[in-house]
């Protein structure tokens, strides 16, 4: 069943790598619940991923591609490959065996601050979520100041980033929208015309 | 959805800028009326000064309560619950510590200028009913709050030290009239270590770790650094209030020693954070943070000779200016300076239309002025303290009066530039 749903709709650039086919099988951790009672699921994660052997899965639904999440089980040895299963639905394999894939195909750029970045249909998307404060700004800031072009970027954030609307008008930029999905932040900047 | 009424979302708001605005005002005026006191009290009246009741005593609290403490609960209602992203608690209340807190210092300071116990009495209750509320608010928001230490930690012993030093401010206050403490010098000296590093100097180490690098867009400073700095504050504070106020010298000299060890941590962190910072050219706002941060030490080193045993004319006088005018004057002007245009702009778009430029919204004329005559003011009253000069002692007063009210132009500017600027956001929105 996992493996029907986790074939709708490829999310991630590249097709699924040789192992996904083992890891259809491993029951999936799901941290929407926690998520919508608003506890941080991050501890049950890192403890799931603590007892998964080399070699071995893990499998986790959630509602945004956790894309910190990711990254830091990247760097305890998870490759990883996320799917969007539905709206709200991501379903992302992890296997243990040195990160060798790690978002193999998706064109992620990894920032200095640890922050990673990928283009969209509608923008250059930044994911700063749990970067230590005022990281996430010094990583969008740095972002923007390298663009030229009319490009669109939205940045996936935990907190609403008040202290970030001066630095970003200084800039010749401003939040044009935001929405706030559990700990999903969502803004779209662009450049003041 | 607007971006700023999102900001304005419900979970951790930013208050109606009146808030906090309010006290940044009062607290510019405070400043501005000190200095006016000072120099009524002349030179004459600033040299020998050792403590007890007149204008330089008045002048003294409405800089420690009407400026510094002022600004840091104005500072602290608007910025601690966006960086511990709990609410800090209901409008209301907050608008009542000010109602209690800028009248209770006006009157306070009123009843020390002139000796009139009522008005000291008063005053001094209604000041520490306004700083008891906002400990209590701020021990709440911190409650539970574990990933913030270098904030938590230093804002939890400024409210320690707060309730130590309102409790010496108290008896000290009472001893004017009824003389039953054995030494009142003493216990005046623990109460200003607990004010002057405990109360206010934590709050300012502690709003550093988050404001410093967000200024100058430095990376985060590590929580180990803020875990040492507070551990070794904390022991500092110990014991130089327990030394000084029991009189024992070696005690006095360890809580030194220690808070120097804590100054270094503190300062070797903010260093790191600004050399790794974004912006290459630092803001005007900085150049009265190097000030401070250089008298940081200074004062440390200088309350040495007074534990010592030095005598308090002029050792102890000036210990306790370059702590509190030297310090913290300097640190909290400098935040006032960045943080007013920088809380205007955050607000600015409000209505929808563009953010107000921060780079606008702050006069550079206006500081300049007040940065050269606040060093200038510090250099020249230092001097004259220690040289029982009065003429170096004189200029220097009329130097710190012109810089608080470059200061207050400063500030009337900035208000102005974010007013016209929602004047015009309105207007716009109207004909939109």
């Amino acid at each position: 069943m996992a493996g029907s749903e986790a074939n709708r709709e490829p999310r991630d650039g590249g097709g699924p790598p040789e192992w996904m086919a083992m890891a259809l099988d491993t029951v999936p951790l799901d941290v929407r619940p926690l998520l919508t009672e608003g506890v941080d699921p991050f501890a049950a994660v890192m403890e799931a991923a603590a007892v998964i052997e080399f070699g071995g899965f893990l499998v986790i639904d959630a509602p945004f591609n956790p894309s910190p999440l990711r990254r830091i089980l990247a760097g305890r040895g998870f490759s990883s490959y996320g799917r969007k299963l539905s709206e709200g639905h991501w379903r992302v394999f992890f296997h243990l065996d040195g990160g060798a894939d790690w978002e193999s195909g998706a064109e992620v750029d990894v920032g200095p601050e640890g922050a990673m970045s990928w283009r969209e249909d509608d923008g250059i998307h930044i994911d700063v979520r749990k970067l230590v404060p005022p990281n996430p700004m010094l990583a969008i800031l740095r972002l923007i100041e390298g663009l030229s072009g009319t490009d669109c970027v939205v940045v996936h954030h935990e907190r609403e980033p008040h202290f970030l609307a001066p630095e970003l008008a200084e800039r010749g930029w401003r939040i044009a929208r935001a929405s706030n999905e559990m700990v999903n932040v969502r803004l779209w900047l662009e450049r003041i015309i | 959805m607007f971006p700023g009424s999102f900001m304005m979302g419900a979970k951790d708001r930013l208050l109606p800028p009146s808030i906090p605005y309010r006290f940044f005002v009062a607290a510019v005026a405070f400043h501005l009326l000190a200095w006016i006191l000072l120099l009524a009290a002349g030179a004459e009246g600033v040299i020998g000064f050792v403590g007890g009741q007149g204008l330089v005593l008045a002048a003294l609290h409405l800089i420690t309560l009407g400026t510094l403490a002022m600004t840091a609960m104005g500072a602290g209602i608007q910025l601690l619950p966006v960086a511990t992203r709990r609410p800090l608690g209901p409008i209301w209340a907050i608008k009542l510590m000010f109602i209690l807190y800028a009248p209770g210092v006006a009157l306070f300071a009123i009843g020390l200028a002139t000796g009139l116990a009522g008005f000291q009495h008063g005053g001094a209750g209604l000041a520490v009913a306004g700083l008891m509320l906002f400990a209590v608010l701020v021990g709440a928001n911190l409650r539970k709050v574990n990933d913030l230490p270098g904030v938590t930690l230093h804002a939890g012993l400024a409210v320690v030290s707060l309730v130590g030093l309102a409790v010496l401010g108290l008896l000290l206050v009472i001893d004017f009239t009824k003389g039953f403490l054995p030494d009142h010098g003493a216990m005046a000296a623990a109460h200003a270590v607990l004010a002057g590093y405990g109360f206010m100097g934590m709050l300012a180490l502690g709003f550093s770790y988050v404001l410093i690098p967000m200024f100058v867009l430095g990376s985060a400073v590590p929580d180990q650094v803020g875990r040492r700095s507070a551990a070794l504050s904390a022991a500092g504070l110990v014991c130089g209030a327990a030394g000084s106020a029991m009189g024992l010298a070696p005690l006095t000299v360890l809580g030194i020693v220690l808070g120097l060890v804590a100054c270094g941590v503190y300062l070797r962190g903010m260093a790191a954070s600004v050399k790794s910072r974004m912006k290459k050219r630092l803001e005007p706002f900085f150049r009265m943070v190097w000030v401070a941060w250089a008298l940081l030490p200074v004062s440390l080193v200088a309350g040495l000779a007074p534990a010592l045993g030095a005598p308090a004319d002029p050792w102890a006088s000036l210990w306790g200016f370059l702590l509190v005018f030297g310090w913290l004057l300097s640190f909290v002007t400098a935040i006032l300076q960045r943080i007013m245009p920088f809380l205007a702009s955050m607000h600015s778009s409000a209505l929808g239309g563009k953010p107000a430029l921060l780079s606008h919204l702050a006069p550079k004329l206006p500081a300049d002025i007040h940065l050269a005559c606040h060093s200038a003011a510090l250099f020249l009253i230092a001097a004259g303290m220690v040289g029982g000069w009065v003429w170096p002692l004189r200029l220097g007063l009329i130097a710190g009066l012109a810089g608080a009210i470059s200061f207050g132009v400063y500030t009337f500017m900035v208000l102005r530039r974010y007013r016209s600027h929602m004047a015009a956001a309105a207007a716009a929105n109207h004909e939109g």
